[in-house]
């Protein structure tokens, strides 16, 4: 009994804890400028290339997807301030996902190995903020997009 | 036909003739008497006619019969009191003759049901009454169509004149009430039922067997009223209606071989004939207009139309095959009206006297299907292109293009990491134009997909895939293009043309702006694109534009150029677009 409300009084203390945690590093982010960023497409070594040049650059990368369905998940659970969203997804579209997210806390710059003019008119009508092909994908092509918004 | 029957047949009917003429002139007044015996000779002469020239055919001889029966009637009116007696009994049967002939045409038998039950009925009606009337006729009380005339009939039991009438009266209430309202109903339904051809075969026959059953009716009708016109024109009524019925059997019967007349004519016709009006001709020397003729494709092992599309000859009974073959081969098929089964020399002498502009049809027939199988095959060239272009071009985007893409990211992060640790600057610098050259070459590669086939066609379609194309021109360019997508060949037609005529006024015209405007205009894709140039291209056999005027020609299109000097050009592609 004795035991059983001891362990009642700890747990909220260590979710306080957690909170706390979280709280803190929310605010060493704002204070470091650093921008969340889920990356989101089909193949790992792109992930993995992609996190590694944004995290040098800067970027906190929260999380990661391999398709549309969890594209989504992911997004709706870590709210990231930016998704790099692939075209070219397994499940869907990245212009569909892209209209999902939109209005939502997070903003969407889609990225292919195609150029945005071989993509059409779906860039712009799907929501997503900007566009950036693979091979020019730098953080300081996503900063200057994500700077170009009122 | 025997001629010693015949012969002893016209001096049979001349002679019953004459004595029914003059047994006649007692009874009825001399127009009458000899109108009566026309119709007889009517008979007995086309009769005769059709016996002849058709002996297979019972036609004949039931007309011969009808004719001498239609003589021997009139017998009863004379004075000899046997022929009275024979005469009044059997004479009606001559008016039965007619319905059964009449219902008997073309084959000379009654084959349905119904028609057969309504002919029994007519003689046994014919032969029972009068037999009966004559038991009881004595001579005291007036006879119907008799007049005055008193008779003396030999079989005579007991005389009662209210017998005699009832029985009379019966019998024209029977014979030309009912029997004849039920065969005008069955010539109508005969003629209802029949396939077009067999129509007009039918058509005089019917008209004059209708026009007889409606005299026989107001026949009995005015046995019970009064007649409220001159009997005279009744009788001129009845006159032309029977007397046509003989006429218009014998004409139908000998139709067959008028129509073989028309063969001779036939051969002369197709001698400069195209085989085009082949058809047209069997149509008329048949008697078809709905008669169509199929071609054998020996490669094929089928039978096929003039355009050379293969044709399922199913015998569905609407419509009958005769077959044509030449020296045991195949050739054609005709396919007509079934009521020329009835005359199978005819078609096969028509099929013979077309032979050599069958032959000829059929050539044209075969190479029509091969023309076709050759269109379908440019076509299926064409898809098959296509595809491998489309392939081609998901091949270089999964696998080259990712790969540069992977490759540029290393080559950042290498730079990242070589910023982090002050790094040799002829390293950087060899870092940063590796960076540039990689997407060159990236650049150059998107370029060679959009060539092969720009994945925003597929995607997005046609105005889309322009709209992008448009972006890249070094000119302005002004698009009206349909909105919506088209079937995939056609787009890529469209495209490919589009982006090979701008390519081309890029390269020759020297001009500042051009337009391309697509529109579907009755049931076609029309694209053209025109510019402000110097105009006077070459002609498009010479220029890169062949390849696409085939491509375009390959999907039943048409692809034209104008270029008057000074003026400018205009590159024009119909492509068949079915809504």
């Amino acid at each position: 009994m004795k035991k059983l409300s001891g362990l009642s009084r700890t747990q909220p203390a260590r979710a306080f804890r957690v909170h706390l945690v979280v709280k803190v590093l929310r605010l060493c982010d704002i204070l470091w400028m650093a921008v969340t960023v889920v990356i989101v497409d089909d193949h790992p070594s792109f992930r993995s290339s992609a996190r590694t040049l944004l995290e040098l650059e800067g970027f906190e990368i929260v999380g990661e997807a391999e398709d549309g369905a969890s594209a989504l998940e992911v997004a709706a659970a870590l709210e990231p301030e930016l998704v790099l969203l692939d075209v070219a997804l397994p499940d869907t579209n990245g212009f569909e996902v892209a209209a999902r997210l939109a209005g939502g806390p997070s903003k969407v710059i889609l990225t292919s190995s195609r150029e945005q003019r071989d993509l059409g008119r779906r860039v712009r009508s799907s929501g997503a903020l900007g566009f950036v092909s693979k091979d020019r994908l730098t953080g300081q092509a996503l900063t200057a997009l994500l700077e170009k918004v009122p | 036909m025997n001629r010693l029957l015949a012969f002893v047949l016209v001096i049979a009917g001349a002679a019953l003739g004459a004595g029914a003429y003059h047994a006649q002139i007692n009874a009825l007044n001399r127009p009458h008497a000899a109108a009566q015996v026309a119709v007889g000779w009517a008979y007995l002469v086309a009769g005769l006619v059709a016996w002849d020239r058709r002996p297979a055919n019972r036609m004949g001889r039931l007309m011969v019969l009808t004719g001498l029966a239609l003589l021997a009637r009139q017998l009863r009116y004379g004075d000899n009191a046997f022929l009275f007696t024979v005469c009044f009994i059997l004479g009606d049967v001559g008016y039965a003759l007619v319905g059964h002939s009449a219902l008997a045409y073309p084959s000379g038998r009654v084959k349905d049901r119904a028609e057969r039950a309504l002919v029994i009925a007519g003689y046994m009606t014919v032969l029972a009454f009068p037999l009966l009337a004559a038991l009881f006729y004595g001579g005291t009380s007036p006879l119907l169509y008799f007049g005055r005339l008193s008779r003396n009939s030999l079989i005579n039991v007991t005389d009662d004149g209210h017998a005699v009438e009832l029985l009379q009266k019966t019998e024209e209430v029977v014979f030309f009430g009912i029997l004849a309202s039920l065969f005008i109903l069955l010539v109508v339904r005969r003629f209802w039922l029949a396939t077009p051809r067999m129509r007009r075969i039918l058509a005089p026959l019917a008209l004059a067997a209708v026009a007889f059953g409606l005299r026989a009716i107001t026949e009995c009708v005015f046995t019970f009223v009064d007649r409220p016109f001159a009997a005279d024109y009744l009788f001129w009524w009845q006159f032309v209606a029977v007397f046509a019925l003989p006429i218009a059997l014998v004409a139908g019967l000998l139709r067959a071989r008028l129509a073989r007349a028309g063969v001779g004519e036939l051969v002369v016709e197709l001698e400069h004939a195209q085989p085009r009006e082949l058809r047209g001709a069997l149509a008329r020397t048949l008697g078809d207009p709905a008669l169509e003729v199929v071609f054998w494709l020996p490669e094929r092992e089928t039978y096929a139309d003039a355009g050379g599309n293969p044709v399922d000859l199913a015998d569905d009974g609407a419509r009958a095959v005769t077959y044509l073959d030449h020296e045991g081969e195949p050739l054609a098929a005709i396919v007509h009206d079934p009521s020329l089964l009835e005359e199978p020399k005819l078609v096969r002498a028509a099929g013979a006297a077309a032979r050599l502009a069958l032959e000829n049809a059929q050539l044209q027939a075969e190479t029509s299907a091969q023309l076709a199988e050759v269109k379908e095959s440019r076509v299926r060239i064409v898809a098959a292109a296509d595809r491998e272009r489309k392939r081609i071009e998901r091949d270089l985007h999964d696998g080259a293009q990712q790969r540069l893409a992977a490759l540029a990211l290393q080559l950042r992060i290498a730079q990242r990491r070589l910023d982090s640790q002050h790094a040799d600057p002829a390293v950087e610098a060899l870092l940063e134009s590796a960076v540039l050259e990689l997407q060159a070459a990236n650049e150059e590669l998107r370029e060679l997909v959009r060539g092969v086939y720009p994945a925003i066609l597929c995607e997005e379609g046609l105005a889309a895939a322009l709209e992008s194309l448009a972006l890249r021109n070094p000119f302005p360019i002004e698009l009206d293009v349909l909105e919506g997508r088209l079937p995939p060949r056609v787009e890529a037609t469209a495209y490919f043309v589009t982006s090979e005529g701008l390519a081309n006024v890029t390269k020759h015209a020297q001009a500042s702006k051009a337009s391309v405007c697509i529109a579907r205009l009755n049931g076609l894709l029309a694209v053209e694109i025109s510019d402000d140039g110097v105009g006077g291209a070459e002609r498009l056999e010479n220029s890169g534009l062949s390849g696409l005027a085939d491509r375009v020609e390959a999907l039943g299109g048409t692809l034209q150029v104008e270029s008057p000097a000074g003026h400018g050009t205009r590159l024009v592609a119909e492509i068949p677009c079915e809504s």
